[in-house]
């Protein structure tokens, strides 16, 4: 088809974000139905990295790292920059309680007010503590089976899923592979199997039934290929909670 | 834990959910390509430094919106690294030609410091970085200069005909064909069918 011939003759060009607006739009259309098109963009994309690698390489100052990693950690909050947000908001309603009846009677009311809003955003920030950016990261640890074998599960901020990574875990035959089990309660639940690659390294999504944050421990185990509906092998790997 | 042996995209979700070690593990990795092609860009390094900056606090920001699926995350970087980059050019007016874009021959043992994971990963960039330049040089004179001009200047189909007073028509067959020998010949030296 003469349209898509022409699409895909610009598909280069559009790599390089250099195609003209008109251009750029029936490409941008034409891309949402064609993966061969998008395939063929992934390949130019990967020229025009290329491209910049071919560029003369010079390495930035260090200083420029400790100035972004400085920027970066300041965004995450503080608990100093709240409370001196806090204090600042108590001022105005002390003011009020020298004046006449009526201005004292709303700075009260204000005070009430002011109280009540300290209580729900203390109540906030405790639940932002809780809740921080950071996620709840748990290592895993080897055991006698597998002395040097580590690993660690980052679960996601809502708790609901996460990733499973593990280094050093030996290569086991076709007729086996690793098991994540999610424990609570004395039960145990299949988080996934997965198999490593020739160095010992591997990692997988985990998703269970409940959220990941639900679980009190967690253990991998050697397990028949296409693993099993509770553990049976030895464990590797546990997170000695 | 050591996060050198984290693939990319892995430590792109760590990022997305405001891991600072991840970044900084992304930042030894990529920066130093980043900055080259910004300062090559601009041709001034404070400003180089500026958008390398802003291409990590970027990264920083927008982890969340990264699709593995589109492109592998160097690829991500370098397309947020022209993008900033040929914005800063236009916004301080510097003109095309007005200082030397190429990709030119340099002498190898000067990029030989480097943040690489390995001496092998050191090894295969520079090879990368050599075999890429080369390419380039067995295009036409007349096709690495639009492509220099697309490249680096951000100019369109449109401005580079204005800019060089060619044909419209030219300029994209100039484009698309330069585009294409290089994907061809790096893909043969890459073994790719």
């Amino acid at each position: 088809m003469a349209n898509d011939l022409h699409v895909l003759d610009l598909i280069p060009a559009y790599a390089l974000d250099c195609l003209d607006e008109e251009e750029l739009k029936a490409v941008d259309e034409h891309l949402e139905a064609c993966e061969t098109c998008r395939a063929e963009l992934r390949a130019y994309r990967e020229v025009a990295e290329r491209m910049a690698i071919g560029v003369p390489q010079v390495e930035p100052p260090a200083r420029l790292k400790s100035a972004l990693m400085a920027s970066v950690r300041a965004a995450l909050p503080s608990q100093k920059e709240f409370e001196k947000r806090q204090s600042k908001k108590e001022r105005p309603a002390i003011g009020l309680l020298r004046l006449s009846p009526l201005w004292l009677a709303t700075g009260l009311l204000l005070i009430l007010l002011l109280a009540v809003s300290n209580l729900l955003l203390w109540q906030q920030v405790r639940a932002l503590r809780e809740n921080r950016p950071q996620l709840q990261v748990i290592s895993l640890y080897g055991t006698e089976a597998a002395p040097a074998a580590t690993g660690l599960i980052v679960i996601s901020r809502d708790g609901t899923h996460g990733t499973l990574v593990v280094d050093e875990l030996p290569n086991l035959g076709e007729d086996q592979q690793y098991q994540l089990w999610l424990i609570r309660d004395g039960q145990r639940t299949s988080g996934g199997v997965f198999s490593v690659g020739a160095d010992g390294y591997g990692s997988i999504w985990v998703s269970s039934p409940d959220p990941l944050a639900s679980y009190s421990d967690f253990g991998i185990t050697v397990e028949p290929a296409g693993g099993s509906p509770g553990p049976t092998g030895k464990k590797v790997l546990g997170a000695d909670l | 834990m050591d996060y050198s042996s984290f693939e990319d995209s892995l430590l792109m979700q760590l990022i997305a959910k405001a891991q600072s070690e991840a970044l900084s593990e992304l930042y030894d990795r990529y920066s130093r390509l980043v900055y080259s092609l910004a300062l090559q860009t601009l041709g001034d390094p404070l400003t180089a430094e500026e958008v390398t900056q802003d291409v990590f606090l970027r990264v920083w920001e927008k982890a969340a919106t990264y699709r593995s699926d589109q492109a592998k995350v160097s690829t991500w970087l370098v397309s947020i690294t022209r993008n900033r980059a040929i914005d800063m050019l236009r916004r301080r007016g510097i003109r095309p030609e007005g200082h030397s874009v190429a990709w030119e021959e340099q002498n190898e043992a000067s990029s030989a410091e480097t943040n690489s994971r390995s001496p092998e990963e050191a090894a295969s960039l520079a090879i990368q970085g050599r075999q890429v330049r080369q390419a380039i040089a067995r295009l036409p004179a007349d096709q690495r200069r639009v492509l220099a001009l697309a490249y680096f200047y951000g100019l369109s189909h449109s401005e580079i005909a204005a800019q060089i007073g060619e044909p419209l028509g030219t300029v994209k067959t100039r484009i698309r064909m330069a585009m294409q020998k290089l994907r061809s010949w790096l893909q043969e030296e890459q073994g790719v069918p």
